[in-house]
């Protein structure tokens, strides 16, 4: 008998999966999908999939990324899921390359995944976009150059906030509170590089200020000496780096052995141990850097955070692993609001509905996918980052 | 003036290590013509064991350097004998099978220091020194003067003592040396080991100044490959040249086109190589295919 009610439970089931599928998007699916919700509280979970750099010189980021998101879906699960459907998280491997990444966004694609949280570099993130776009794929990328923001597509999300808004508050510091307007920059020409190179750029021309130089280079380079000499020629008194982690570190360390005394500016990759430990605590030591999360002892959110992280993965919580944490709790929020149709189409709508207020600050998305619009700055101290 | 010192300064540090990792090439080479895909790989575990030593466990860098270069050393060793017979049948047999030791050493290095690397503190105080207005980094002359003393100890060897004249009169006719008992086997082993030792050096001394992750062989292995390959592959002089003048056209290729730094160098090593297609010492090359 029981068994007999199983299989007609099952073929209920796979009935009601048929007509979901058979009829998209239109009115008729209302019922259906709540008998759904309704007759089997925990059948299919809900896929997410993650790409990002788990190899490579970025792999701290994606790794970062990985325990942020990871910490809020467990804690949803825990509570009980999305109407009772768990979140199936799954990760996959960019390995930092483009086209792998794009390979990977078509087979989340294929395995029917609702929302890619992805990739940790822009440039990544951007040539993604116009797959996920197509197939009606939300995307929330730990990226933040400012051209995500510009492809015209409603299906991007940043998790933070983008150069532009970084930098605008950087350079007010350096201009307004340190005084100073002998700066000379140095940046790749990379994704990020070049977002944060051009948003710098542009403050320093609208407060009428002319960089001492400019120079540009490539993101695998790792021997400055002939552009920091050029730099050093002019004299600055501050530097400003807009590089990823590992290359800003070796920026400032040769810079230093150089004997460029310039105090070092940049948004986040300054203020992470990976900046610190490559370029050396000593020449590290006093570096200005904006970052919408700036520490854990920030306030009561972000202790409690903190706690959490450090004892789910034994290490301990920065600013990536927070801003991963806050753009999937909003997703999963987003989630709750419209459990019975988690298509691209409702989900974004969902996103764009809810103001949440998180670790990183208040998130309320517009319609380009920016959903955090200020910074704070801090100053390196002893390798730690010291509010300002 | 001072930025053409300053650039020159640089690019010979860089050029120093460059010079290391075309030896490691060009000894293999020379010994027995093979070109060792896995030295790039070598030179990145030789990376690792250094900074594992030095900064993991706070040894010396001295006795850290050391280490890492017997270790590296005994890979070779390993290396070779896993692969010696390969090379009785097919050098190019052989070939490959340096290609698949090589992504062998890159997945063992991320099993065992993970993904991400180290960053390596530089080992002595690194005091700029003002000459001039030219900045020389006193970790700079000490890379200059630990690769020139490996060069020396090269030289010496291969010349002025018994075993090193053997190995070369191995590399120039494998079957009239055979038959003055000189074993092949051994001057081959003895030549990977080498290379290996010295690639270990290069790892070692490009860390502080570099970042030590698993993808390190690739950064600075193709650059001593197409070092070795511009100063005349298997030539040991060609090796040095070589490898000083790659760090050269790249440092002053960063000045005027620095985000363009990497291309421009590629391409001045390119139209060298079509002038010139044996490298700067190249006729003494060895071919036993």
């Amino acid at each position: 008998m029981a068994r007999l009610r199983i299989l007609a439970g099952l073929t209920i089931a796979a009935l009601v999966a048929f007509a979901c599928g058979g009829t998209p998007g239109t009115g008729a699916t209302a019922s259906p999908s709540a008998v759904a919700a309704t007759a089997s509280p925990n059948a299919d979970p809900i896929r997410v999939t993650l790409i990002g750099s788990f190899t490579g010189q970025n792999a701290d980021l994606g790794n970062w990324m990985w325990n942020g998101v990871k910490l809020a879906v467990d804690e949803a699960n825990a509570a009980g899921g999305v109407n009772g459907r768990k979140i199936d998280l799954i990760k996959y491997d960019d390995q930092g390359q483009p086209t792998i990444a794009t390979d990977l966004a078509q087979r989340a694609i294929s395995e029917k995944t609702v929302m890619v949280y992805g990739a940790n570099l822009s440039t990544l993130s951007l040539a993604m976009i116009p797959i996920l776009t197509a197939a009606k794929i939300p995307q929330i990328t730990s990226g933040q150059a400012p051209a995500l923001l510009q492809q015209n597509s409603p299906y991007i999300f940043i998790d933070s906030t983008t150069s532009v808004v970084f930098d605008q508050t950087l350079a007010k510091y350096v201009l307004n509170t340190m005084k100073i307007n002998s700066i000379a920059m140095i940046s790749n020409n990379g994704t990020y590089g070049k977002g944060e190179h051009d948003s710098f750029l542009a403050e320093l021309t609208k407060a009428g200020v002319a960089p001492t130089a400019d120079k540009v280079i490539a993101p695998d380079v790792k021997d400055f000496t002939a552009v920091l000499t050029e730099i050093r020629g002019t004299n600055p008194k501050v530097l400003f780096i807009g590089a990823e982690e590992v290359q800003s570190g070796l920026i400032a360390k040769q810079a230093r052995s150089l004997g460029i005394s310039a105090t070092f500016v940049g948004a986040a990759p300054i203020g992470t141990p990976t900046f610190v430990q490559t370029a050396g605590v000593d020449v590290a030591e006093g570096s200005v850097m904006t970052s919408p999360y700036l520490s854990n002892d920030t306030n009561a959110k972000t202790k409690a955070f903190a706690a959490a992280y450090q004892k789910a993965f034994n290490s301990e919580a920065e600013f990536h692993g927070a801003k991963a944490y806050d753009g999937m709790s909003i997703f999963i929020q987003a989630m709750k609001k419209t459990p019975s149709d988690l298509s691209g189409p409702k989900l974004i709508e969902a996103v764009r509905s809810i103001t949440y207020d998180g670790l990183l600050g208040q998130f309320k998305y517009d319609e380009v996918g920016l959903g955090l619009h200020a910074t704070q700055i801090g100053i390196l101290k002893a390798g730690k980052i010291v509010a300002q | 003036m001072i930025y053409f010192l300053q650039t020159l300064v640089g690019g010979l540090g860089m050029g120093a290590v460059y010079a290391l990792v075309a030896m490691g090439f060009s000894i293999v080479y020379r010994t027995m013509g093979l070109v060792n895909f896995a030295h790039a790989d070598v030179v990145m575990i030789g990376a690792f064991l250094a900074a594992t030593l030095f900064v993991t466990m706070h040894l010396p860098f001295a006795v850290a350097i050391t280490l890492a270069v017997l270790l590296t050393a005994v890979i070779g060793l390993g290396m070779e004998r896993i692969l010696r017979p390969l090379e009785s049948k097919d050098l190019n047999l052989m070939l490959i099978g340096t290609i698949g030791f090589g992504i062998m050493l890159q997945s063992v290095a991320i099993v065992i220091w993970g993904s991400f690397g180290i960053a390596v503190p530089t080992p002595i105080p690194n005091v700029p020194i003002d000459v001039g207005g030219v900045i020389v980094t006193t970790y700079q002359l000490f890379v200059l003067a630990v690769s020139g003393i490996v060069m020396l100890l090269l030289y010496v060897f291969l010349d002025r003592t018994k075993l090193g004249t053997a190995m070369q009169a191995a590399a120039m006719d494998r079957s009239a040396a055979t038959a003055m008992g000189v074993n092949v086997a051994t001057s081959n082993a003895i030549a990977f080991a080498i290379g290996s030792a010295i690639a270990a050096v290069a790892g070692a001394l490009v860390g502080p100044l570099l970042y030590v992750n698993p993808t390190l062989g690739v950064y600075v292995g193709i650059k001593g490959f197409a070092a070795a390959i511009l100063g005349g592959f298997g030539s040991i002089p060609g090796a040095i040249v070589g490898g000083l003048i790659f760090g050269l056209i790249e440092a002053f290729a960063a000045g005027p086109l620095s985000a363009y730094s990497e291309l421009l160098t590629f391409v001045v090593f390119a139209v060298a190589m079509m002038v010139r297609q044996t490298g700067i010492f190249g006729e003494r090359t060895v071919d036993r295919a």
